[in-house]
């Protein structure tokens, strides 16, 4: 191989180097976008678990209320025993318990979706400190309440007033903006997980409908290793039973519907198409190159030049031509992952995650998060596509290489 | 083939299909020697060379280039022996388009391990013999006939062959830059003692040549 000879010919013959350059980096940009967005679509699909700090969120359907008055539990959050979210956190894999007991709360005058929440915690609920607006978050041990910022205008609802749920009254001590976090569990009023729980056992209706005692909870935000996420998931339904919703980023993936959120197979079977696209596009634009030189690789012969001389010289052409194509694709990747970071993306919550009860105006309407999509090229992506183009290079010149050097100098130096 | 003979072949004939181009033919080239084939136009007078200096497989006969038997060698080890002992001249320069003129003229050299430097010192001393050494780093676009086809002289001496195979080496070049190519080739011939088969279809040209080998439908006449 000699570089000087390799590095005028692509530099002098730039038309025919373009189009090979264009036409792979096309294919490689191709196939670094479509696993990037498909990796985004996955990273977007956690976001909804990881603003709660959670990998899965764990619920238990029941019943629906006979009656709707005083604290009732949402029909698709009912009692998740003690005993029950022991077991789970004893589960190999999982880091950490969030608990939450979600009720909605119908007193004569309004209804209340309200959530005891845990007050230092880094799952769950309890992040919900950070989104404080106004005056400040629960304290230990004592019975007050934080109300959400937009109930609190909606109701003309002020830090320092006193809220009435059931017969208690509890002080507003700060507003929370939860529409900063998460749409799962969002509430109207935020109770000490201790306050809900009073709440709880001393309400015949929801008694009545599922037992309940003091350490039940009726949500679970559970941190896990990510590998183990979807068996863990299925552990976590052997252990709670049929009625338990289990939710993980796939089901977020699922509700997406987008085609590259469907399935790893769509994003496999799209990126061999694409790497199948680049490696013919490479073939096709390099055999027409080289089918050009016929006479060149003549001469080189002619003059001396073994078939291995000129197949290592037309493989150290393509290997630099399919490197710069590789460099150029992921640039052009690069550019495509900034400019699609900025497409918004809507996730929907599952509606056994929506806290708003389904017959009031509005609870029925479908939830989203929405998000800028996490579109960016990972580094181990971007180092694949070069090794790949390199691989296309060694592959496409060692092919075509071969064929020409097989040509018979006499036959193409025969006519001048 | 005697022992001054650095060219020989025996019995030589060349098939396409049923078509019969080359007919039996036998001759020698002595070291040093000069010869011209000449004839008319699809005689045979090119695949003859072709077979004589390897770059063409004869259907029968023998070919000796310096000692060696070359009819039965291989690609590869013909291309190494073309390496070491032959040159070659194209009607139509044959040049690298994108290469400078002492990167033609060491083109031979490339697969050889030596450095750029090496090459381009060997190179130069060619160019500078063939008045070409204010042109060194011109790409072939960039010079004219008579200096294309100088650049390719001087590419067919940069290995120190043994013998040139010259075929029509003046035919695109107009007659006085011809004359020209042809004093260089006789220069070449007499003090450098390198041995040429010159093939062309000019008589007058072939004059130059110590003999004469005339070739009628694939077969030598005289």
């Amino acid at each position: 191989m000699n570089l000087r000879y390799m590095m005028k010919e692509l530099y002098y013959q730039r038309r025919r180097t373009l189009t090979s350059i264009l036409g792979l980096s096309i294919g490689i940009s191709l196939l670094i976008i479509l696993n990037s967005l498909s990796l985004a679509y996955r990273q977007a699909a956690h976001v909804p678990l990881k603003e709660i700090g959670a990998d899965i969120t764990v619920q238990r359907s029941g019943d629906v209320p006979k009656e709707l008055t005083g604290a009732v539990f949402p029909c698709s959050a009912v009692t998740i025993r003690k005993e029950e979210v022991e077991k789970i956190q004893k589960l190999p894999g999982v880091r950490g318990i969030g608990t939450g007991l979600l009720l909605w709360v119908f007193d004569p005058s309004r209804a209340w979706i309200v959530l005891g929440i845990e007050k230092e915690n880094s799952i769950g609920p309890s992040l919900l400190r950070s989104s404080v607006t106004e005056g400040r978050f629960l304290e230990d041990g004592k019975p007050e309440a934080l109300v959400e910022q937009a109930y609190a205008r909606q109701f003309g609802i002020k830090v320092g007033d006193t809220v009435s749920v059931t017969d208690k009254k509890f002080p507003v001590v700060g507003f929370v903006d939860a529409s900063r976090s998460a749409k799962i569990a969002v509430a109207n009023v935020y109770l000490p997980l201790k306050e809900a729980e009073d709440l709880a056992v001393s309400s015949k209706d929801l008694q009545s409908v599922s037992q309940y005692a003091p350490g039940d909870v009726n949500l679970l935000f559970v941190k896990v290793d990510q590998e183990k996420i979807t068996g863990l998931a299925s552990e976590m339904k052997g252990i709670l039973g049929n009625k338990v919703t289990v939710a993980t980023p796939d089901s977020f993936l699922k509700l997406l519907g987008s085609l590259f959120a469907l399935s790893d197979k769509f994003t496999l079977a799209a990126s061999l198409i694409a790497i199948i696209v680049a490696v013919l596009i490479a073939f096709k634009t390099m055999a027409g190159n080289i089918a050009e030189r016929a006479r060149e690789i003549g001469v080189l012969k002619a003059v001396g030049w073994t078939n291995r001389n000129v197949v290592s010289q037309l493989i150290s052409e393509s290997v630099i031509q399919c490197f710069m194509a590789g460099i150029l694709g992921l640039v052009i990747a690069l550019v495509a992952a900034y400019g699609l970071s900025f497409m918004k993306v809507n996730i929907p919550i599952p509606w056994e995650m929506s806290p708003t009860p389904h017959f009031l105006p509005g609870g029925g309407d479908q939830i989203f998060k929405t998000l800028r999509l996490p579109v960016h090229v990972p580094w181990n992506l971007a180092f694949f596509a070069i090794l790949l183009s390199i691989m296309i290079g060694g592959m496409t010149g060692g092919l075509l290489g071969r064929h020409i050097s097989k040509i018979k100098p006499s036959e193409v130096l025969r006519h001048d | 083939m005697t022992k001054s003979s650095i060219l020989s072949g025996t019995d030589l004939s060349k098939k396409y299909g049923d078509l019969e181009v080359v007919k039996g033919v036998s001759l020698a080239i002595d070291a040093g020697e000069f010869v011209c084939l000449v004839g008319k136009s699809g005689c045979g007078k090119t695949t003859l060379l072709s077979i004589l200096s390897g770059l063409e497989k004869p259907t029968k006969g023998q070919v000796i280039l310096n000692g060696k038997e070359i009819d039965g060698a291989s690609e590869d080890e013909l291309a190494l022996f073309r390496r070491e002992n032959v040159g070659f001249i194209f009607q139509s320069f044959n040049l690298i388009p994108t290469l400078s003129a002492w990167e033609n003229v060491a083109l031979p050299l490339f697969p050889i391990k030596m450095t750029n430097e090496e090459r381009r010192k060997r190179a130069k001393e060619l160019l500078d013999k063939m008045e070409l050494g204010h042109r060194i780093e011109h790409l072939p676009s960039t010079l004219s006939g008579g200096e294309k086809q100088r650049v390719a002289i001087a590419r067919a001496l940069v290995n120190h062959p043994k013998i040139i195979f010259a075929d029509e080496p003046t035919g695109n070049l107009d007659s006085s830059t011809g004359e020209a190519i042809m004093d260089i080739l006789n220069k070449l011939h007499k003090d450098e003692g390198v041995a040429i088969l010159m093939v062309t279809h000019e008589v007058e040209l072939a004059k130059a040549a110590n003999r004469l080998i005339r070739m009628k439908d694939g077969e030598v006449v005289s």
